[in-house]
């Protein structure tokens, strides 16, 4: 906890208090759901019931209806696949949400040149109105004010909106681990993604989307922190995560989409079966199986590097907005007050 | 005993319930939520577990018997199976969006304690 010296600063620091609250009361209620949960499972069937019948169909249309060997993926992306098609919205809208949350303002993609035009049409309009000496000697104050760079050396770097640095609010930009962990990142990352991929394309062997999406997403997690944030920001970009998302989204709904078409239900099989034990057995399963893959190492990976890069809050504290015109330079050390804030509690 | 494993599961349930209702701390609540959608995958894991049965995938069947006559006999429940694995992905995202949240209300209110998160209260 910082003493009141501290309490000056810009940004008090996140307060880390350890209350409990309502202790018998919150005991008294998770009894009550342990009693209610107890004699529930205790009812609940147990290791020597019949399989219910939905599982029995399930496994014994795996084989003759879509040709295939692992009767979770046919469940999966296959005979129930309009429950996963709708689990995948909700994966996206929990995306999106953590996008809505996390993203601070845009980044500007190119000058406005709003001083420039209104210059411009200072002189157009009012072309007469020459400065008078009160104005000049104003200018020359605040220049002597702004030090001998100009504006960008003084405390406000941003005077002109035109001045701005581009994309100034990319996310934190971590140090590359030693070159032991880079060299076995670098061996270890390729047989990982190839495992990723393996795990969808050898459709009739247990895998499938969701757990190759978590292993392409390990991939990412692994080579950001082996080589910082800076190595792999060419692909983790939003505009490309976020559309190779939307192109998996897309996939999933065009697939499930034939089916009712071409099939007369959602999620259908309308493509040839190939023989079990091939890549192509299952038909759309495999299709969907791929589109999942997209939909799960994106979305993952948006919601995690969202979570990492996260900064500034919407509405600004006290001493914010001095913050927010002080910097350029000193955008890190805000981002490490920022971090700090984020991840006092943890 | 299959039955230690549900018990186990509400065991965890209640943990992490007892956790969200009198911690304040926003970080330990959203590690309450997520120990509870923890017990749920090891309940769905072992609803699906049948006494020496094998796993519901019929490729490489045991010995002397054939994918058909291994759909028809003893494997553990692929549907439950399959619900703990979407479940799983699930789970992530929406820790992410509690985590996010967390964040912004860190940013926001500088401090992690729900009880000072006062702003909305009608």
């Amino acid at each position: 906890m910082a003493g009141p010296g501290k309490a000056t600063e810009k940004q008090p620091p996140v307060t880390d208090r350890e209350p409990h609250h309502r202790h018998r009361l919150g005991l008294l209620l998770t009894a009550a759901t342990a009693v209610v949960l107890a004699a529930g499972y205790l009812a609940a069937p147990r290791e020597d019931a019949p399989l219910p019948p939905v599982a029995r169909y399930a496994l014994t249309t795996a084989l003759p209806d879509w040709k295939l060997l692992e009767p979770v993926n046919e469940i999966v992306y296959g005979s129930r696949g309009f429950d996963t098609f709708g689990e995948t919205f909700l994966l996206l809208a929990a995306v999106v949400s953590v996008i809505m949350l996390t993203r601070p303002r845009e980044a500007r993609r190119g000058y406005f040149g709003e001083e420039t035009a209104g210059e411009r049409e200072q002189r157009k309009y009012d072309p007469d109105q020459h400065p008078n000496a009160e104005e000049r000697e104003t200018r020359v104050a605040d220049s002597r004010e702004q030090g001998p760079d100009g504006p960008r050396s003084a405390a406000r770097p941003d005077s002109s909106p035109d001045r701005e640095r581009l994309g100034r609010h990319g996310p934190e930009r971590a140090e590359s681990l030693t070159v032991v962990a880079r060299t076995a990142i670098r061996l270890a990352a390729p047989v990982l993604a190839v495992t990723g991929c393996y795990l969808v394309a050898w459709g009739y062997a247990p895998g499938g989307g969701f757990p190759g999406g978590a292993v392409l997403l390990g991939v990412l997690l692994l080579a950001y922190a082996g080589f910082g944030r800076r190595r792999i920001a060419r692909v983790v970009r939003p505009a490309v995560l976020e559309t190779a998302e939307l192109a998996g989204a897309l996939l999933i709904i065009g697939t499930e989409l034939l089916g009712l078409l071409l099939e007369g239900s959602v999620s259908a099989n309308w493509l040839p079966l190939a023989e079990p034990g091939t890549i192509l057995s299952g038909g759309v399963v495999q299709l969907f199986s791929a589109g999942e893959l997209i939909e799960v190492a994106t979305g993952l990976s948006i919601v995690v590097f969202a979570l990492l890069g996260v900064r500034r809050g919407w509405a600004p504290d006290e001493g914010d907005a001095e913050q927010d015109d002080a910097v350029d330079e000193s955008d890190a050390a805000g981002d490490a007050e920022d971090g700090a804030a984020g991840g006092g509690g943890s | 005993m299959i039955v230690a494993n549900y018990l186990t599961s509400a065991a965890l349930f209640c943990m992490g319930l007892y956790t969200v209702l009198t911690r304040r701390n926003l970080i330990k609540m959203v590690m309450g939520l997520s120990l509870m959608e923890a017990s749920t995958y090891l309940l769905f894991v072992s609803l699906a577990y049948r006494a020496r049965s094998t796993a519901p995938v019929l490729l490489d069947p045991p010995a002397g018997q054939s994918p058909t006559q291994l759909a028809h006999g003893n494997t553990a429940d692929p549907v439950l199976q399959n619900f703990c694995l979407t479940a799983i992905v699930i789970g992530v995202a929406v820790t992410g969006v509690f985590l996010a949240v967390v964040v912004r209300i860190a940013q926001h209110y500088r401090s992690l304690d729900a009880d000072d998160v006062r702003q909305m209260r009608g």
